[in-house]
C-alpha cells in the first residue's frame, strides 16, 4: 500500500505544480501611467505589406500606421491629412496638392512629395495593392515641382480624386526592394507617418504605440493591441472579464448578453457592404452553370420568393436590413427601387411570373419544368464554416421549393467555392462584399472587365460598363448620382445578384474604462469604419 | 533487440516516409484549382506581375521539374515559401511547434499517468464503487465533445472562479521584465487548455488499461502466481501489469505520433497558436507549401513514434525480444 500512496503523492505534486495558478485571472494589467487599449478581433493579420494584404483587420491597422493625402471626417467628407490643401485646374484635369510641412517617417527620414509620386506610380505600374490602386485609375502623370507640392494629371476629369485614401509609402524603404519581390516582402516593421508606430507582434497580437513625432493632434491612448481570437464566445467572455477593452465581429447572441452589462457599450452598427446570392449568368459554352439561370425571369422569381426579413431574423438574429440594390441605404448614391420595380417577398407573384414564362410542373412532382422539359433544379453553394450563410442557404432552399424550384444545398470551404466561381462551374452561391465610401469599387465588381476576377456571376451589360466609365469622370455630383442610380437599376432588373441583407457589425467597448468614442458615421460602427477617428479620440476615464 | 532488426525497422520507416511524401505531393497537385488564383486575388495584377510570382514559386515549370525541385530543396532543408504568410514554411512551422508540444505533450504525460493509474485501480477493485466511479468518469470524459468540454471549463474557471485567462498563450502585447514573470504568465494561460486536453485523453487510457488488465488478471498464470502465495500487490504490479501494458503502448504511440498535428478543437477554443490551427488555415487558403510542410512533420513524427513503439515492445515483450 505504501508504494501506491507514494505514487499518488507524486502525481498530486506534479499536478499541483502544473495547475497552481500563479496569479489572479481577469483584469487588464495597466502599467502605471501607460494607457493600453486591447481590441479583440476574430480575424488574423496576414502581412504588414499594404501592397499584398487582403485582410480587413490589416487595413484597419494601416489606417493608424500610414497616412493618405486626404482622409474622411465622421460624415465621410474628405478633409486634409498629408495634403493640407489642394486645387484643381479649370479643365479639371490637373490637381495640385500642397503637403504638410515637417512631416517625418517613423524612422526619422523626412517625408516629401517624392514619396507620394513613388507610391502612386508603383501601384499603377505593378497593379499591387488592389484595394488602393483602383482609386488611382485615370492618373497619367505625377510631378513634384518642389518637396511639398504634388501635381497630378488625369486623362479625364476624376470624380473620386478626393476619395483616394491610398496610404503613402516610404520611397526610401519600398524603393530598395526589387519590384518582383514586393508581393512577398514582409515589410516588418512597417514604417509610416501615421499617429501610431509598430511596436511588436506575436502569435496572436499586434501592438502599436503612439507616435510622439506625429504632425497632427496627438491621440490620447499610448498603446493599442490587436488581439486575435479563434473563438468568438471566448472573446465575448474576455471583454466581460476585462481582459480586452473592445471587440468587433461579435454575434447576435453575444450582443444580447453584452447590452445588459452596465460596464459595456455594445452596438449593432451598420457597415458598408452586403450579403448576396450570386447567380451564374455566363453565356459562354464553357459555363458550368445551369442554362435555365440565364433567363432573368427565373432570377427575378427567386428574388420574389425569398423571404429576406426571415433570413435577417432567423440567420442574423435580427441584425441587419433587407437588401435591394448595390449601394447601402443612407448613402448619397443608394438607389431605392420604385414601387413598380421593388420586389418584396411575394411567393404568389413569383409563381405567376414562372407560370407566365412557361415554367410549369407538368408531372406533379413539385418541381417546375421548362417548356423543353428541363427541371428547375439548381445547386446552391454556401461556405461551410459560416453558420449564418449556411442557415440562410437552408431558408432560401425552403422558400424556393415552395414556389416549385428545387435547390440542392451544398457546403464547402471558401477556397473550394472560390475555385468553382473562377471556373464558372456553379449555379448559385452565397458570398458577401465589403464596400467603400466612393461607389466606384463596388460598382466595378459587375463590369465585363472583371469577369474572371471579382465579377463572380459573369455578368456583362454594355450600358452598365459605359456608365461605369462615365460616372468616374462626372464631376457634377447630381449628374454622377443619376448615372450610379441607373447602374443599380440595371443590376436590380437583371438580378445577377440577389442582395439579401445589408450587414451590421456588432461591436463593444468597456464604457467603465473608456470615453470619447462614437459610432461613425451616425448609426455606424466604433472600429472598422474606414476612419481612424475613434482611435484618436478615445481616452481612459481617470 | 538485434542490431540488424533495428536497421531493418529504420529502413522501413524511411521508405514509409518517402512514400507518404510522394503521395502528399501528388495529392495537393490533383486538388482542383490553381493555387495562383487564390494567391493573386488581384484582378488588376499585370500579366508580368503574375508571371513573376509564378516563377518565384516555380509554378511555371513542368510538373516533373517541380517534383524534383521539391525533393532537392527538401534535402537542403528548404520547404518553400508559404503563400499566406509570405515567409519560409520552416520558419512558420517552427514558430508553432513549441506551443503544440507544450499543450499536447504535457497533456499526454498527465493523461498517461492518471489514465494508467485509474485503469489499474479500477481493474484491481473490480466491481466496487471505486470501479464504477472510475468507469463512469472515463466513459463521460472519453465521449464528451471536446469543444463543449472546453467551453464548460472556460465558464467555470474563467467566468465563474476567475482563476485563469480565457485565451492565448501570453497576455497579448505585454512586455515581461523577467523570464520568471513570462513563465508565470505562460503557466496561467496554459492550465485550462492542458487540463481540457488531458481530460479528453484520460478516459481513453483508463478504459483501455482497465479492460486489458482485467483480461490479464483472469489468466491462468495469475492464478498460479496467487497460488504460489505472492502478495496481491506483487501479482498486480509485477505479473499482470507488464503484459497489460502492451496494448497501452500501441495506443500511446499512435497518440504521440499525432501530438504534432496538434489539437484543432482545443487550440480553437482557447486561441492557442498551435499547429492544428495552422493546418486548418493553410487548408482553407490552399497554401500548398505550408500544408506540405506540416504534413511532412506529422508523417515523420507518426512514423518515428511507431518505430519507438516497436523498439519498446522488444524490451518489454519477451515474445518479440527473442
Amino acid at each position: 500500500m505504501k508504494k501506491n500512496v507514494k505514487i499518488l503523492l507524486t502525481l498530486l505534486l506534479v499536478m499541483s505544480l502544473i495547475f497552481i495558478p500563479t496569479g489572479c485571472g481577469g483584469g487588464s494589467d495597466q502599467t502605471e501611467g501607460v494607457s493600453t487599449f486591447r481590441i479583440g478581433s476574430s480575424a488574423a493579420f496576414d502581412t504588414m505589406n499594404p501592397l499584398s494584404s487582403y485582410m480587413q483587420v490589416t487595413y484597419e491597422f494601416f489606417l493608424l500606421i500610414y497616412d493618405s493625402l486626404v482622409q474622411y471626417d465622421e460624415d465621410y467628407e474628405p478633409g486634409p491629412c498629408l495634403a493640407k490643401d489642394w486645387s484643381v485646374s479649370q479643365d479639371e484635369l490637373e490637381w495640385t496638392f500642397h503637403l504638410q510641412e515637417g512631416v517625418v517617417w517613423h524612422d526619422g527620414e523626412p517625408f516629401t512629395s517624392e514619396d507620394v509620386k513613388f507610391t502612386y506610380e508603383l501601384m499603377l505600374e505593378t497593379g499591387l495593392g488592389y484595394m488602393y490602386s483602383s482609386y488611382l485609375e485615370g492618373i497619367v502623370d505625377i510631378q513634384c515641382p518642389d518637396e511639398l507640392t504634388v501635381v497630378i494629371t488625369t486623362d479625364a476629369p476624376k470624380a473620386n480624386m478626393l476619395q483616394n485614401t491610398t496610404p503613402i509609402l516610404p520611397a526610401h524603404i519600398f524603393g530598395e526592394i526589387p519590384e518582383e519581390e514586393l508581393e512577398l516582402w514582409a515589410n516588418e516593421p512597417p514604417v509610416g507617418t501615421g499617429p501610431y508606430k509598430f511596436h511588436s507582434k506575436g502569435d496572436n497580437f499586434v501592438k502599436i504605440v503612439k507616435n510622439q513625432q506625429y504632425f497632427g493632434t496627438l491621440p490620447y491612448v499610448d498603446e493599442f493591441v490587436y488581439v486575435n481570437y479563434d473563438n468568438l464566445d471566448a472573446m465575448a467572455q474576455s471583454l466581460k472579464l476585462g481582459e480586452i477593452d473592445g471587440a468587433s465581429n461579435l454575434n447576435p447572441a453575444q450582443l444580447k448578453q453584452l447590452v445588459d452589462d452596465p460596464n459595456i457599450d455594445a452596438i449593432s452598427g451598420r457597415e458598408l457592404g452586403f450579403m448576396q446570392v450570386g447567380i451564374n449568368c455566363w453565356t459562354a459554352s464553357e459555363s458550368g452553370g445551369n442554362p435555365l439561370l440565364l433567363d432573368k425571369t427565373i432570377r427575378q422569381a427567386m428574388d420574389l420568393a425569398i423571404n429576406k426579413q426571415k433570413i435577417v431574423d432567423m440567420a442574423y438574429g435580427g441584425q441587419g436590413t433587407v437588401g435591394t440594390t448595390l449601394i447601402n441605404p443612407g448613402d448619397f448614391f443608394h438607389y431605392k427601387p420604385t414601387a413598380d420595380e421593388l420586389r418584396n417577398y411575394n411567393p404568389d407573384q413569383a409563381m405567376a411570373l414562372l407560370e407566365g414564362a412557361g415554367y410549369e410542373d407538368r408531372n406533379g412532382d413539385g418541381v417546375r419544368e421548362a417548356p423543353n422539359g428541363a427541371l428547375l433544379e439548381f445547386e446552391f453553394i454556401t461556405i461551410a464554416d459560416n453558420v449564418e450563410e449556411v442557415k440562410s442557404g437552408q431558408l432560401i432552399a425552403a422558400d424556393l421549393s415552395a414556389v416549385g424550384i428545387s435547390v440542392k444545398n451544398v457546403t464547402m470551404d471558401s477556397g473550394a467555392l472560390y475555385d468553382r466561381i473562377i471556373e464558372g462551374s456553379y449555379d448559385m452561391f452565397i458570398w458577401g462584399w465589403g464596400s467603400d465610401v466612393d461607389p466606384t469599387v463596388i460598382l466595378g465588381v459587375l463590369t465585363t472587365d472583371q469577369i474572371g476576377g471579382n465579377n463572380e456571376p459573369f455578368f456583362s451589360n454594355s450600358r452598365y460598363d459605359q456608365l461605369y466609365l462615365d460616372q468616374q469622370r462626372e464631376m457634377e455630383e447630381d449628374l454622377r448620382q443619376e448615372m450610379v442610380f441607373e447602374m443599380q437599376r440595371i443590376v436590380y432588373e437583371e438580378a445577377p445578384y440577389l442582395i439579401l441583407i445589408y450587414s451590421n457589425n456588432i461591436q463593444a467597448i468597456r464604457s467603465d474604462r473608456w470615453t470619447g468614442y462614437r459610432q461613425i458615421p451616425d448609426g455606424g460602427t466604433y472600429f472598422f469604419n474606414l476612419t481612424n477617428l475613434n482611435y484618436k479620440s478615445i481616452r481612459p476615464i481617470d | 533487440m538485434h542490431k540488424g532488426l533495428v536497421i531493418k525497422k529504420l529502413f522501413y520507416a524511411l521508405v514509409t516516409i518517402l512514400v507518404v511524401l510522394v503521395f502528399n505531393y501528388l495529392l495537393f497537385r490533383v486538388l482542383p484549382g490553381d493555387p495562383l488564383a487564390m494567391m493573386m486575388r488581384n484582378p488588376r495584377a499585370t500579366p508580368e506581375m503574375i508571371d513573376s510570382v509564378r516563377q518565384l514559386y516555380g509554378l511555371d515549370q513542368s510538373w516533373y521539374v517541380q517534383f524534383f525541385t521539391y525533393f532537392k530543396n527538401l534535402l537542403e532543408g528548404d520547404l518553400g515559401i508559404s503563400f499566406i504568410y509570405k515567409a519560409p514554411v520552416s520558419q512558420v512551422v517552427v514558430a508553432r511547434i513549441l506551443p503544440t508540444l507544450l499543450l499536447v505533450g504535457v497533456a499526454e504525460i498527465i493523461a498517461i499517468l492518471v489514465g494508467i493509474f485509474l485503469g489499474v485501480l479500477a481493474a484491481w477493485k473490480r466491481g466496487t464503487s471505486l470501479d464504477v466511479g472510475t468507469l463512469g468518469f472515463s466513459l463521460v470524459t472519453y465521449s464528451i465533445p471536446t469543444f463543449w468540454l472546453g467551453m464548460i471549463m472556460m465558464v467555470i474557471f474563467c467566468v465563474g472562479l476567475q482563476l485563469f485567462p480565457t485565451s492565448g498563450m501570453f497576455t497579448p502585447g505585454k512586455s515581461f521584465v523577467t523570464t520568471g514573470a513570462m513563465l508565470a504568465d505562460l503557466a496561467r494561460h496554459s492550465v485550462l487548455p492542458i487540463l481540457t486536453m488531458s481530460l479528453v485523453l484520460i478516459g481513453e487510457y483508463a478504459l483501455t488499461m482497465r479492460n486489458t488488465l482485467m483480461d490479464v488478471l483472469s489468466e491462468d498464470y495469475i492464478t498460479t502466481a496467487r497460488a504460489k502465495g505472492f502478495r496481491e500487490r506483487v501479482v498486480l504490479w509485477k505479473h499482470a501489469l507488464p503484459n497489460a501494458l502492451l496494448p497501452m503502448i500501441t495506443i500511446i504511440a499512435i497518440n504521440i505520433g499525432f501530438v504534432v498535428a496538434g489539437a484543432i478543437q482545443v487550440e480553437t477554443i482557447f486561441s492557442w497558436p498551435g499547429l492544428g490551427r495552422l493546418m486548418y488555415e493553410a487548408l482553407s487558403a490552399r497554401d500548398y507549401p505550408l500544408l506540405q510542410g506540416i504534413f511532412l512533420l506529422v508523417t515523420v513524427s507518426v512514423v518515428l513514434a511507431n518505430l519507438l513503439a516497436d523498439i519498446t515492445y522488444s524490451y518489454i515483450d519477451p515474445r518479440v525480444k527473442n
